[in-house]
């Protein structure tokens, strides 16, 4: 599965729409096996099976938020430390630099550009904010059905039309915006 | 959650509950209204004439304000720890709880963080107390726990407030679809333009699970910073190293309690029965019982402590607290917090909605007043008795602050019950069998 695609909503798509999860598995396994791509599978919750089905590799948010992560504890021992030494007063007798407290200030850093730098590595991955919604996309693909849309060429638009069918899709029709 | 719900059911339930709210819900927004309005007079009359009028004075400085500010920073515990905890462990009994419980965290926080402010007197000069170098030749010390407060509160809401919008998102798009108008254009524009696709759930899963792993940590931290601003004081009864897991437990304790006090109502209100089930307050009742259990533990243990150190002051604090000016908000801490939450080891009692409702009241009774003695008694019977003095209040004024903050944290509630789904539609349904052509899937077909 790739995880940063181009912008290309505007060629030629056929739209399966699903009731049951196993028909879209099977469709998927379908549009795999005879080399056509497959552009997005849409879903009313998270389901495991199908990103199995798509291929799915864990997502690369996980490195948005160790490269946040280790910022925040830079920036949280970074500001405590260049505040300490605009003034240098002794403290309780301890260093002008004092380690243990800046390890809170690096802790709540470390959890604070952690999670900021998960959440714009979500909107990156995803493209969120979307301003236009693909004009393809059925309402009900948020309540209880499955879409399946393929890229074909024009002329493939009838077999893997009848492909859909015949794995059980509820309806198929032409998604070329 | 009951089985029997299909997805469109479920759907409908839920997004229902965000039409038409019927005479009662309005009574209560008006009521909670009125008490927000009691208190942002009260603030404002303060502001005018001065910090004179709430009463607080030499030694007992803090007053109802910090009482407040713990409270509603110990409430907001629990919401943030539901979701993100039981999220780790695949509890399933979290779904039905963790957006209401994750709200209460926000509203908890956005509450608790105004007490700092209104102590502050000037409040326009807030920005003089947030650290970081400044022409003002303002020092931020970085060894006080004060600071560490500022920072972690403000992260704390930040994540809050980010790991529950994360959550809400496809759900505010399934609203979306199913919304015409203003409606559609106002879910439209908060749901980012979500439709589900694999990505979009492959991602947010991700996502979503390193927001728990991160807030875990995130919501232990914050009330141990909160407790180290009086453990870190040289002062008897309170520099003590229990502090920490003592504050977390607690915070527990009255985070799960207002969890009872919020839903069990929510439930009635919507006829969320069947998603709200007898099972998952159970479960939290018998969380209850298990931070009532180390509350008791954390009692005894600092009586023993002060016995066993052989301190003169530490032994009198304590003494005095069990028999001094403030032994009934000490006797009530230890019965609402440490005897009566046992009565849950009783199944009749932890399934029966009103006892479980009242009981809730009472651990939040007992909490308040948990901090109530903690914080007023240390400064009201420190080392030297020429200094020594009682909190004289809580005056007009702090009485009418603290209606307030009860005003608007339940305010924000009920805003958010009418406005938003106040169930996670979408983890809801991973929890529901999936419709499958074949027989194991039969049940969830339209």
């Amino acid at each position: 599965m790739k995880f940063f695609r181009k912008k290309t909503e505007t060629g030629p798509r056929i739209i399966g729409i699903f009731e049951y999860v196993d028909d879209l598995l099977g469709a998927i396994g379908s549009v795999r096996k005879k080399g056509i791509g497959i552009d997005t599978v849409y879903s009313p919750m998270r389901i495991d099976e199908i990103g199995e089905a798509l291929g799915a590799r864990p997502s690369p948010v996980r490195f948005f938020a160790l490269v946040g992560a280790i910022t925040g504890i830079a920036i949280g021992f970074g500001l405590s430390i260049y505040t300490v030494v605009q003034w240098r007063f002794l403290v309780s007798g301890k260093p002008i630099v004092p380690l243990v407290p800046f390890i809170i200030v690096g802790f709540e850093f470390c959890i604070l550009f952690g999670v900021l730098f998960t959440l714009l590595g979500l909107f990156l991955l995803t493209r969120l904010p979307r301003f236009r919604i693909p004009s393809y996309y059925d309402p009900r693909f948020s309540q209880d059905r499955f879409g399946l849309v393929v890229e074909c060429p024009e002329d493939q638009k009838e077999d893997i039309a009848n492909m859909l069918k015949l794995a059980g899709a509820e309806s198929v029709h032409d998604g070329t915006a | 959650m009951h089985n029997e719900f299909t997805y469109t059911s479920l759907n409908e339930k839920v997004i229902g509950s965000l039409y038409k709210p019927g005479l009662r819900y309005w009574f209560f927004v008006a009521l909670a209204f009125l008490c927000l309005a009691v208190g942002m007079t009260s603030w404002g009359y303060q502001i005018a004439v001065g910090m004179g009028v709430s009463g607080d004075n030499h030694p007992v400085m803090w007053g109802t304000y910090l009482i407040n500010f713990v409270f509603w920073v110990g409430i907001a515990h629990s919401g943030t720890l539901i979701s993100a905890i039981l999220y780790l462990f695949g509890a399933p009994w979290r779904n039905p709880l963790a957006r209401a419980a994750e709200a209460m965290t926000v509203f908890a926080v956005l509450t608790a963080g105004l007490f700092p402010l209104i102590h502050l007197g000037r409040v326009w000069l807030v920005y003089w107390i947030l650290p970081y170098p400044n022409q003002r030749d303002l020092w931020p010390n970085f060894q006080s726990p004060l600071v560490f407060d500022v920072i972690a509160i403000s992260t704390y809401l930040t994540v809050s407030l980010l790991f529950w919008y994360t959550g809400l998102v496809p759900d505010l798009a399934n609203v979306r679809d199913r919304s015409e108008g203003m409606r559609r254009k106002i879910f439209g524009f908060f749901s980012l333009g979500w439709t589900g696709t694999d990505r979009e759930w492959v991602h947010h899963g991700w996502a979503y699970l390193l927001f728990a792993a991160f807030a875990t940590p995130l919501v232990i931290s914050v009330h141990s910073v909160v407790s180290w601003d009086f453990s870190l004081g040289v002062s008897p009864g309170w520099h003590s190293t229990i502090f920490a897991p003592y504050f977390v437990a607690g915070a527990i304790h009255s985070g799960l309690a207002m969890v009872l006090t919020l839903l069990i109502p929510l439930r009635f209100i919507y006829g969320f029965e069947n998603i709200l089930t007898m099972r998952i307050f159970e479960n939290v009742a018998k969380t209850i019982i298990f931070t009532g259990i180390i509350m008791a533990y954390s009692y005894l243990t600092e009586y023993f402590i002060a016995w066993y150190s052989g301190n003169t002051y530490e032994r009198f604090i304590f003494a005095w607290r069990a028999i001094g000016a403030y032994t009934v908000q000490f006797w009530i801490m230890i019965i609402f917090n440490a005897v009566i939450p046992f009565l849950f080891y009783f199944k009749k009692i932890r399934t029966n909605l009103i006892t479980l409702f009242s009981i809730s009241i009472l651990i939040n009774i007992g909490m308040w007043c948990e901090r109530f003695v903690i914080i007023l008694s240390t400064p009201a019977r420190e080392f030297d008795p020429y200094s020594w003095g009682l909190f004289k209040g809580p005056s007009p004024i702090e009485y009418g602050i603290m209606l307030g903050s009860f005003g608007m944290f339940f305010f924000f509630f009920l805003l958010f019950a009418k406005f938003l789904p106040s169930m996670a539609i979408s983890e809801l349904k991973e929890e529901l069998p999936l419709p499958r052509r074949g027989r194991e899937g039969e049940q969830n077909r339209k």
